[in-house]
């Protein structure tokens, strides 16, 4: 933002941002006149520009940008620009208010994980009830009153700064609250009172709002006083030694009425500052000078204070902040009161590091706005503990996995200071002569700043000559806050020649379209066509960015896009065994010299196939032949694709169906039609990968087409599969245009080559994610962009020394979309610890769980189902078993006691054992498509993705206007569900609107323009009526999309119908008859536990 | 000189036929000792005046299916005829019943040896016969776009202009290709599509039938399968469905070929420097090949190909595409050095029998200053009667005028006719050894098949996919019977009967019986009646044709040592002579321009194929194979006029003798007519006399060659190359290399001023003639 740095990097968001809004802007109009009415006769097919084919209305995603909150879907980009200056003060003011300011406006809010969203009617009517007793032991200590808690949360996670004096506020209520029923209620309904006053403020901006910026501003003001709250519950402040033991004490006394609230409140005011700031702070100002220190001797010092606290708080910690289960009577146990995520409406500022420790950031689910100050942005990287074991043994001890979930072009929040840029010139960055480390933050300079240490491998290198620069008497270079490299985690080098094999690559777009019957038929050709035609304009200017487009039925049809013919011309393959290209240029053509061509092609591609009565796809020729077109660039390979592949290269059966019929073979080798059928494809996608050539697969079909084996392609390649099931040509073209443009117009590089290094004592394991791998240190992305994730497994193969700080440094060197070479280097530093409380207080839930789910997740298809659950179900209970031996060994044995970092754990395993992916009843491809959605996610869209984000929406219109845009989440559970409601539900790729079977009509009509519930149709599309109801649901919507950056595909389902079982299917807190409900889900790994301790 | 040609043009009459013996010796002893073989060059569709064409089937003779013919004798009480050949007698149909001495049909007319019968299309099923319907001939060109920009454009105005000139119901399709091949769906109305095929991969016909989306619905296996209307013609079908995707009558696609010409560019795939573009002429003809193949059968079809280089990728390629090898040479081909020739001669073999089987006809037009394959694509394009055209560049008039000619429909109209087939009859004792020239043996077995095979044998029968008015074949025959058959007892005539069924360019089906008679002579008894049955112009054509055979097929073929022997041997045998007396040497008349011929087909290119590319050989010898006599009599001998002040134009000796400073010399050598400005004359012309009045005669006498060359140009195929020089200059040596050396720089001081000397050791015809006297006379 005020950066003088200035221009970005790749200058991607500045370029970025202004189109996109523009684009939004259009859109949406466009795609209003579409959607009112009749676009559908053909299917959503619509073409002028005007009309807008898919967009549903204007609202949607784009549109809605424009209007009210100017973020709309891709906000985040975009935003930064203009609004940064408003936002930008805006923020900081809040920021600082905040956690001043915290106490006072949290008072309410503040719990920060005790509560659970909202507990319906049920109040807690007998507090001994709300104790989740599991019956399983005789708890006979459960009594105490602070456990009593069925699972009060561990404090020492707790808030930021901000918390502090949130807290004890909060605290206070809450433990009133929680004493009384009634009271209790009020406590844990924290959610409510978040969402009315606090949530607000942070995220959306009131409808008034015009601009985005105008918008920003005047909620944050709000903000600022709620804020406080929400902050605290959100971050996850390590609970600060001193204070945290006192409050744990202090904890005690109040818990005992209500267990949940009590605890965690109490504890985590104490200790207020996030990562032990304070704590810090005050220690090092009486160990050392000042504080602003931030020497070499920082780092050691970080570590000291730390562990102090730590042991304090280890004995403590347990009692306080676990929640027992004391349950005498099962049926004791009050769902109401067990974990939920309460989702955070506040933006959280967060510094990476303070007083030069590592801070540990703030839920990756939550809303938040980093300063670099050091560590690199969680966006970028985050590990799964924020404390690195000294040890195999103590990390092996803790059952938990250690990993970082590194995302490396992430975007960033609109408010956050652009990555700086760095040019060394000729000689290109400054790096470690053996391990060839980037420099950082963490390099050591010695001898005068003749010499540096790697913090990486620790070998002495000299500085180079003109880099060299003296040192300060604070040991630090006196030029470190100038150079970004020197004081920021993430940087971006230019990369000079000697990081080129050739001149950096075009940005080259070639679309592939199956115009096979089915595809024509279905409008899924003239989907795409449109929605390419519409893409073009977003395509980046320039004449680097070339666009070549070839059509396939049992043939492949090129098309010589070529300014000087009058027409198109079209060129078929019709070797699909052994495929080629048909011109050696011309098929790909610079975007400015063909954009005419390409139009006019687009526009009759869906007439001239219209009467196509071959029904075979050549899929894997098609793709095959697009390489070899693109093979001497390299680029980008959009696959629209509706049919099962079925002939020429790489074809395939319908392996699902011969399963079926042949059901006991079906059944005993299940997980086989998760497989890929044969190699073929892989080794063409090696091939691809080679070429830089990455491919996406939008899959718009009725029917099945083996994702298991097609997916291999993007997976290698570096792109994702976007699945369309069942397609149907009213409601999915908004979606398939909406993706398509965000596929091209997000942050993305090319060619690129990742490598993770890390300090000695710990070396990369494994990576995964859609890459390719050649060499075994790095990967290979033809394509990377801002919603990747790669998960990079950890191991140690030395001691790491206690106090000292251990370092990841992610290197990605890519080609921008205009064409500059670059390396953007995050690291992140992180202390060591030998404490394995520790280790649980700094666990990273949302990371953790991340890599649960992507690695049960990556097992799915090789191993039978009952064994890949009882493997995620084990992850999950060695962790809680492994904290409840060796750190809470004070309570007693009949309770379950969660480390309060992980206190949700148990909710998103159950979730994940119920989710698509694991679960044998689904179709194959709804299966594999979910798996392979699961191995690129972000970490902030993985939680979503097993426990979803439902919402009432009947009552919208209660809500105060001045409220967060979204209301406050219900329960997955089919209690909270009236039959007088409608729901929205979401995660992050799909959006199901549950219509219940007595809705008050009128509210129907608001909404969605119906008379009754009968009226509802399969095929949904989301309009704005002139109402507040339905302009407040398009205003939700959008701000989901905005959030997940994804467009959702909606749907609307009624109880009774099978789409009502789909929703339900989402209920992960049910019973079902596959599947425990929560509360047993609970008893059961609660009784594993007990069954392994000695 | 186009004046002189017509008495020759009588000898062929309307029957079309030259023998190189018009009377047989009985035996085969005495005819090996004829030393000339036996053999008949005939022109199965000559056009004559006087041919009748009837309107109606032929009868044919029930057991050996001759066509009825004047030799026949009818008996017109009973109404039986007998086959001249086989003895059967047959009934007169019904419809004959009217016949009398007096009335005869024309076929009976004596002096209509050659008749024309009309066919009606398809009488394979005559169910489906429509005779509104005929067949349009299709014609598939396929376009080389590894050219020059210039060449490029050049060749597309010379397509352009063709496909103005088609027939309008003609059937065109269009392939380009250069690196790859591209199938032009010409029915494709939305925007221009193209199918592309690699052109380093060989595809069978079902493969190319199949990638063309022919496979199920286009194929047609045989006349069983075609539905309706569907299988007469091509536009029946489905739309979209099958071959008419592809070939679409001219009036229809002229539009949408003119526009892809214009757009059509240079082939886009780089070459590498030192390389030569990737070339695949071989697989863009066999997907041609294949494409036809989905056309109806019986449809005349000709792919037309132009090409400018050589084909170096894919099958069929015959140089590397590197630069620094050189294409083959005659002297690679010797010494089995050219690694490429066998595999491509035999893929060509392979197209050639694809397209026979078709009955489709390959046309290459070549265009390029160095070889592009003709030598290997001469096996396809002969079998299949194509023709053959070399040229320097496509802006060549060589070319330019040659092609136009194909489509032209005036009187010089070649006649292209389609799937012809020849049928030949003959009298007992008469063995047919087999032809040379364009066509295939149908393998059509029968008595009359001799043991021994000379180009095409084996057979009774022949397929010609393509012939034209001067198509022209050689066909050999052995005598069986030996000593001991009595010749009394049979006929003294002997007949033979050329039956040749074609189609016409617009479609119809037509049966043309020639029947001929020659007479038994015992040569026993005395040579006279053999000399004076010589041929000496069609002799010296067939041993020409039959040399070229040799060394094509016979490994180390010593060419002019054979030539000699067999002249020697002539001589001897028909010359008078008293022995070892070599100034007695006389020659019958009959014989006496024979052995200049044999001179001059010594130093033709036909036997000195060094001084020429392997490519030029193989296109001298398709047309040396497909001319007619008189025409292939000037290849190897070529005649001279001269123009002068002093005398009407006159023949020339071929000699350097007849050059002069104050004349003009027209030379026809058959591929090139040359003007030759003696010195004076060129410099009169050069000072510009002839623009003035006063020098008017000399204005005439600089234009008569001219005029003169122009006739021979107008009706020859391919156009010859016009070459006009003068004295001392360097395109002289057109005129030079044709010449009798009887002046060369050893005898020059002899020569009076004004003549000329040619550089060389060869000998002189004198030298030559002495030679053959002394050896003649000398005892065997």
């Amino acid at each position: 933002m005020a950066s003088p740095g200035g221009p970005r990097p790749g200058n991607l968001p500045p370029s970025f941002i202004p189109n996109s809004l523009a684009n939004n802007m259009q859109n949406l109009q466009i795609n209003q006149p579409n959607q009112p009415q009749s676009n559908n006769p053909t299917g959503g097919v619509s073409r002028p520009p005007n009309t807008t084919p898919f967009g549903q209305q204007p609202p949607p995603f784009a549109g809605s940008r424009p209007g009210p909150p100017p973020h709309s879907a891709f906000a985040r980009g975009p935003v930064p620009p203009s609004p940064s200056g408003p936002p930008q003060t805006t923020l900081s003011p809040n920021v600082a208010p905040v956690r001043p300011a915290g106490p006072p406006p949290g008072s309410q809010p503040p719990t920060p994980f005790v509560s659970r969203p909202l507990p319906p009617g049920s109040l807690p009517s007998s507090m001994g009830g709300a104790t989740v007793s599991l019956a399983s032991g005789s708890s006979p200590q459960l009594g105490p009153g602070p456990h009593h808690g069925p699972f009060v949360s561990s404090p020492p996670m707790s808030g930021p700064a901000a918390p502090p004096p949130v807290r004890t506020s909060g605290p206070l209520s809450n433990g009133p609250p929680g004493i009384t029923p009634a009271q209790f209620q009020a406590g844990p309904r924290f959610p409510p009172v978040m969402g009315s006053t606090p949530r607000p403020p942070p995220i959306a901006a009131p409808q008034p709002a015009t601009m985005l910026s105008s918008g920003s501003s005047s909620q944050r003001p709000q903000l600022r006083p709620n804020f406080g709250g929400p902050p605290a519950s959100a971050s996850l402040a390590t609970t600060h030694p001193g204070p945290s033991s006192a409050p744990p004490q202090n904890m005690l006394p109040p818990p005992a009425p209500s267990p949940f609230s009590a605890p965690i409140q109490s504890v985590p005011r104490p200790s207020g500052s996030p990562y032990g700031m304070q704590t810090w702070m005050s220690q090092q100002q009486q160990v050392a000078p000042p504080p602003p220190v931030s020497g070499l001797q920082p780092p050691r010092m970080f570590g000291m204070p730390r562990t102090l606290p730590n042991q304090s708080l280890a004995p403590t910690s347990p009692a306080l902040f676990h929640t027992g289960a004391a349950g005498t009577a099962q049926s004791k146990v009050d769902p109401s009161h067990i974990p939920r995520p309460i989702p955070s409406s506040v933006v959280i500022l967060h510094e990476t590091r303070q007083g030069n420790q590592a801070n540990p950031p703030p839920p990756a689910t939550s809303d938040y706005i980093v300063k670099d100050t050091g560590n690199c942005s969680p966006r970028f990287m985050r590990c799964t503990i924020n404390q690195i074991p000294c040890t195999v043994d103590l990390l092996s001890t803790s059952a938990m996995q250690l990993a970082l979930l590194v995302q490396p072009l992430a975007l960033p929040h609109p408010s956050e200071e652009p990555i700086q840029v760095v040019d060394f010139g000729e000689s290109g960055p400054v790096r470690c002569s053996r391990c060839k480390g980037y420099i950082n933050p963490f390099m050591k300079f010695i001898d005068q700043g003749r010499s540096f240490i790697c913090n990486l491998c620790g070998f002495t290198d000299e500085t180079p000559r003109d880099y060299h620069c003296n040192l300060g008497p604070d040991g630090r270079r006196r030029d470190a806050d100038e150079r970004p490299e020197l004081c920021r985690g993430t940087v971006e080098f230019v990369a000079s020649k000697e990081y080129m094999v050739r001149d950096p690559m075009p940005a080259v777009y070639f679309f592939l379209i199956d115009v096979s019957t089915n595809a024509i038929q279905t409008g899924a050709t003239a989907a795409a066509c449109s929605a390419i035609n519409q893409v073009i304009a977003d395509l980046p200017e320039g004449p680097r960015t070339a666009v070549g487009i070839a059509t396939f039925d049992s043939n492949i049809h090129f098309y010589n896009l070529k300014r000087a013919l009058q027409q198109p011309l079209m060129l078929i393959v019709p070797d699909i065994q052994d495929v080629y290209t048909p011109l050696e240029s011309d098929v790909i053509v610079q975007l400015s010299e063909c954009r005419q061509h390409l139009e006019l092609l687009l526009e009759s591609i869906p007439t001239m196939f219209q009467n196509n009565r071959i029904g075979d796809s050549a899929f894997g020729a098609a793709i095959k032949a697009a390489y070899l077109a693109m093979k001497s660039t390299g680029g980008k390979l959009l696959v629209f694709q509706s049919v099962l592949p079925s002939i020429g290269i790489g074809s395939l059966s319908a392996r699902e169906a011969e399963g079926r019929s042949n059901i006991s073979a079906g059944e005993k080798e299940a997980n086989k039609l998760l497989q890929p059928a044969d190699k073929t494809l892989k080794t063409m996608a090696i091939e691809f990968a080679e070429y830089q050539v990455c491919v996406d697969l939008f899959i718009t079909t009725q029917t099945y087409v083996d994702i298991a084996s097609i997916s291999v392609i993007p997976r290698t390649t570096g792109g994702r599969v976007y699945y369309y099931y069942p397609f149907t040509a009213l409601s999915d073209p908004a979606k398939l245009y909406n993706d398509l443009r965000w596929n091209v117009t997000r942050p993305q590089g090319f060619e690129a080559v990742m490598r993770v290094r890390c300090s000695q004592g710990i070396q990369v394991q494994d990576y995964s994610g859609n890459f390719c791998k050649r060499i075994p240190t790095d990967v290979d992305l033809p394509a990377i962009d801002c919603d990747k994730t790669i998960m990079v497994t950890l191991k140690h193969d030395d001691k790491l020394q206690d106090g000292s700080e251990c370092a990841f440094q992610c290197a990605l060197l890519y080609t921008t979309v205009y064409g500059q070479r670059r390396i953007r280097v995050s690291t992140l530093s992180l202390p060591c610890t030998t404490m394995l409380s520790n280790l649980f207080r700094s666990a990273d839930l949302d990371t953790q769980f991340a890599c649960i789910l992507k690695q049960v997740t990556g097992e799915v298809p090789s191993t039978p189902l009952p064994q890949v659950a009882e493997q995620a179900k084990n992850l999950c209970i060695n962790i809680l078993h492994s904290y409840r031996k060796f750190c809470a060994t004070a309570t007693a044995s009949g309770q379950l006691i969660l480390p309060e970092a992980l206190k949700l754990l148990p909710l998103y395993t159950l979730a994940l054992l119920k989710s698509c992916g694991l679960r044998g009843d689904g179709r194959i491809d709804d299966r594999s498509s979910w798996i392979n959605y699961v191995s690129h996610l972000s970490t902030p869209l993985a939680i979503p993705l097993v426990y979803p984000r439902m919402i009432a929406i009947h009552n919208l219109d209660e809500k105060e206007l001045d409220s967060s845009l979204i209301p406050e989440t219900v329960p997955l559970s089919s209690e909270h569900i009236t039959d007088e409601g409608i729901y929205l539900l979401e995660n992050g790729e799909d959006c199901l609107i549950c219509v219940g079977n007595s809705v008050n009509p009128d509210i129907l009509h608001q909404l969605f323009g119906i008379s009754s519930v009968e009226e509802i149709s399969s095929q949904f599309v989301l309009q704005q009526y002139d109402n507040p109801l339905s302009k407040k649901l398009n205003g939700i919507i959008n701000e989901i999309r905005r959030q997940r950056c994804s467009y959702l595909r909606l749907k609307l389902c009624r109880k009774g119908d099978p789409s009502g079982t789909t929703f339900l299917s989402y209920m992960v807190e049910d019973k079902t008859p596959s599947g425990l409900s929560y509360v047993e889900f609970l008893i059961h790994i609660h009784q594993h536990i007990q069954r392994k301790m000695p | 000189m186009a004046a002189s040609r017509l008495p020759e043009a009588d000898m062929e009459g309307i029957e079309g036929v030259r023998m190189t013996w018009n009377n047989w010796p009985r035996t085969k002893v005495e005819a090996s000792k004829c030393v000339i073989p036996i053999a008949a060059s005939i022109q199965p569709i000559r056009p004559h005046v006087d041919l009748q064409v009837l309107p109606y089937p032929p009868l044919r003779c029930k057991t050996c299916s001759a066509v009825l013919s004047p030799f026949c004798r009818v008996d017109f009480t009973a109404l039986v005829w007998m086959c001249p050949f086989c003895y059967q007698r047959n009934h007169f149909p019904q419809h004959y019943s009217s016949i009398s001495q007096t009335n005869l049909p024309a076929e009976l007319y004596p002096n209509f040896p050659s008749i024309e019968y009309t066919i009606p299309n398809y009488p394979q099923n005559p169910q489906n016969f429509n005779p509104s319907t005929t067949v349009c001939p299709i014609y598939l060109f396929v376009f080389d776009t590894c050219l020059l920009e210039e060449e490029l454009d050049f060749a597309k105005s010379a397509l352009k202009r063709a496909i103005g000139m088609l027939p309008d119901n003609a059937m065109v399709g269009f392939v380009s290709y250069g690196t790859q091949v591209q199938v032009h769906e010409l029915g494709f109305s939305e925007m221009s599509k193209v199918y592309v095929f690699r052109g380093s991969k060989e595809l069978s016909k079902d493969q190319v039938l199949e990638q063309l989306g022919l496979g199920a619905a286009g194929r047609r296996a045989g006349p069983g399968i075609q539905k309706g209307g569907d299988g007469l013609n091509p536009l029946g079908g489905a739309p979209n469905s099958g071959i008419n995707r592809f070939l679409l009558p001219a009036s229809e696609c002229e539009y949408t070929l003119n526009s892809l010409l214009d757009e059509l560019g240079t082939d886009q795939w780089p070459v590498a420097p030192g390389n030569r573009a990737l070339r695949c002429t071989g697989v863009a003809l066999s997907i041609a090949a294949g494409l036809l193949g989905a056309s109806t059968v019986g449809t005349g079809a000709r792919i037309i190909a132009f090409v400018g280089g050589p084909c170096t990728e894919g099958p069929g390629s015959i140089v590397s595409k590197d630069l620094s090898d050189p294409v083959r040479s005659h002297k690679d081909l010797d010494k089995d050095a050219a690694p490429f020739f066998k595999k491509a001669v035999h893929f060509y073999e392979e197209l050639g029998k694809q397209l026979v089987s078709q009955g489709h006809v390959l046309d290459v037009f070549a265009s390029a200053l160095d070889q592009v394959g003709i030598a290997e694509m001469k096996v396809a394009i002969e079998r299949t009667g194509g023709l053959a055209v070399l040229a320097e560049s496509f802006g060549h008039s060589v070319f330019k005028e040659s092609f136009k000619r194909i489509f032209e429909d005036r009187e010089q109209s070649l006649g292209l006719s389609f799937n012809g087939t020849l049928e030949i009859n003959c009298s007992k004792d008469i063995k047919i050894q087999g032809i040379i020239g364009p066509c295939t043996s149908l393998e059509k077995k029968g008595p009359a098949v001799a043991n021994t095979v000379i180009g095409q044998g084996n057979t009774t029968a022949w397929k010609m996919c393509g012939l034209d008015r001067n198509t022209c074949m050689t066909i050999f025959f052995d005598i069986s019977s030996n000593e001991k058959s009595d010749p009394s007892g049979t006929n003294p005539q002997l007949y033979i009967q050329f039956i040749t069924s074609y189609q016409t360019p617009d479609g119809q089906t037509r049966l043309r019986a020639t029947t001929v008679t020659r007479r038994w002579v015992d040569s026993a008894v005395g040579t006279e009646d053999l000399v004076n049955g010589f041929d000496q112009e069609a002799a010296a054509v067939v041993i020409a044709r039959f040399a070229s055979y040799k060394m094509e097929m016979e490994e180390g073929f010593d060419t002019t040592r054979w030539l000699d022997r067999n002249l020697i041997r002539l001589c001897s045998k028909f010359g008078d002579y008293r022995k070892d007396d070599p100034s007695s040497f006389t020659l019958n008349p009959c014989f006496s321009l024979f052995p200049q011929f044999m001179f001059n087909l010594r130093r033709s290119q036909f036997v000195q194929v060094f001084n020429n590319s392997p490519d030029e050989t193989a296109y001298f010898r398709i047309l040396l194979n497909r001319e007619i006599i008189s025409n292939a009599a000037v290849m190897i001998q070529p005649s001279l006029i001269s123009y002068s002040f002093n005398s009407l134009p006159a023949p020339a000796l071929l000699d350097v003798s007849s050059i002069g400073a104050d004349r003009i010399l027209l030379l026809d050598s058959y591929f090139s007519v040359v003007i030759f400005h003696g010195m004076t004359i060129a410099q009169w012309r050069n000072m510009g006399y002839q623009n003035q009045p006063e020098h008017q005669a000399f204005a005439h006498l600089l234009q008569a060659p001219h005029d003169d060359a122009e006739l021979i140009i107008r009706d020859r195929f391919p156009v010859p190359r016009l070459v006009v020089c003068d004295q001392h200059g360097s395109q002289a040596r057109f005129l030079l290399a044709k010449l009798n050396p009887s002046a060369t720089y050893s005898n020059a001081h002899e020569m009076a001023a004004g003549s000329d000397v040619i550089f060389t050791d060869d000998v002189s015809l004198q030298v030559f003639i002495d030679h053959l006297q002394r050896l003649a006379v000398q005892a065997s």
